[in-house]
């Protein structure tokens, strides 16, 4: 069985795990999904106060 | 030379160059970079949807902490469903019915899970090794059992892959080979061999899909036990 041949087993695995994390991962990063479509808030929000004076 | 049907799985080199380094690279031409825009191309927004599916089914079952593996997961899933499905168009070569390949996934992440349940809860991950309302006696055959079914858990995860894969082109090799070697002598009998040569097709393309999803899900179950 050519599987079994140890000549190619060291590249391989050295080739899958640098495809793996340097070319897909990254690539898949990329992909963002955005958050699902929600109905407005029935109430407004209350503008928050604050202690400083306007100017 | 004369080929026998085991040599279409033989690494390809060329030149002393590895062609099995192309197989390994195409699958992330498949997948293009969505642009910084609010609508992508149509391509993008079904890989998308097809990601975000992919990651909410695998992150599910898992806590918080599992979460951070979500890219890993994913990214193995895409990667093991891409070549496999890859592999089944005619004269392209399978990596993952390398043995090597599927062992430098299986083992190392394998392991992860394992060191991870050892060091953030070694006692919950070193229970797993005796189920509940074991009798007694049965204690030490049990947890000797176990033990040996937890390590074996690597090795059975890159054979199966392995297997599956290399089986079925095997068999759509030697239907194929029957059909054509029969179509001078039977012409009905090579098409009714055509005919069992696509259902095995449509099987395998299903072997692909599934032996990539149950790869990825048995290392999130081994992860779920140990995280």
């Amino acid at each position: 069985m050519p599987q079994l041949n140890p000549a190619p087993w060291f590249s391989i695995m050295v080739m899958t795990w640098l495809t793996l994390a340097l070319l897909i991962q990254p690539k898949l990063l990329n992909f963002t999904t955005t958050n699902p479509p929600s109905d407005k808030p029935p109430l407004a929000t209350k503008p928050t106060p604050w202690a400083w004076p306007w100017t | 030379m004369n080929l026998s049907f085991f040599d279409q799985f033989s690494s390809p080199s060329l030149l002393g160059i590895p062609l099995i380094l192309l197989s390994l690279l195409f699958p992330a031409l498949l997948f293009p970079s969505p642009g910084n825009r609010w609508v992508n191309s149509r391509l993008s927004t079904i890989q998308l949807w097809l990601l975000h599916l992919i990651t909410k089914q695998l992150m599910i079952p898992l806590n918080k902490n599992g979460h951070k593996w979500a890219l890993m997961l994913t990214s193995l899933m895409v990667m093991l469903l891409t070549i496999n499905l890859l592999g089944l168009l005619p004269y392209t070569f399978t990596p993952t019915t390398q043995l090597s390949m599927n062992m430098a996934l299986a083992f190392p992440l394998w392991l992860a899970t394992l060191l991870t349940g050892l060091r953030n809860k070694p006692s919950a991950s070193l229970a797993h090794l005796l189920p509940e309302g074991t009798p007694t006696p049965l204690i030490p055959a049990l947890i000797l059992i176990e033990t040996t079914s937890l390590l074996i858990r690597p090795l059975a995860l890159g054979v199966r892959l392995t297997a599956n894969l290399t089986a079925g082109h095997l068999l759509i090799q030697l239907i194929s080979t029957a059909s054509v070697a029969l179509a001078p002598i039977l012409p009905a009998v090579s098409i009714l061999t055509m005919a069992i040569l696509l259902l095995l097709t449509i099987l395998e393309v299903a072997v692909a899909m599934i032996q990539a999803y149950v790869f990825v899900l048995l290392l999130s179950l081994y992860l779920q036990e140990n995280i």
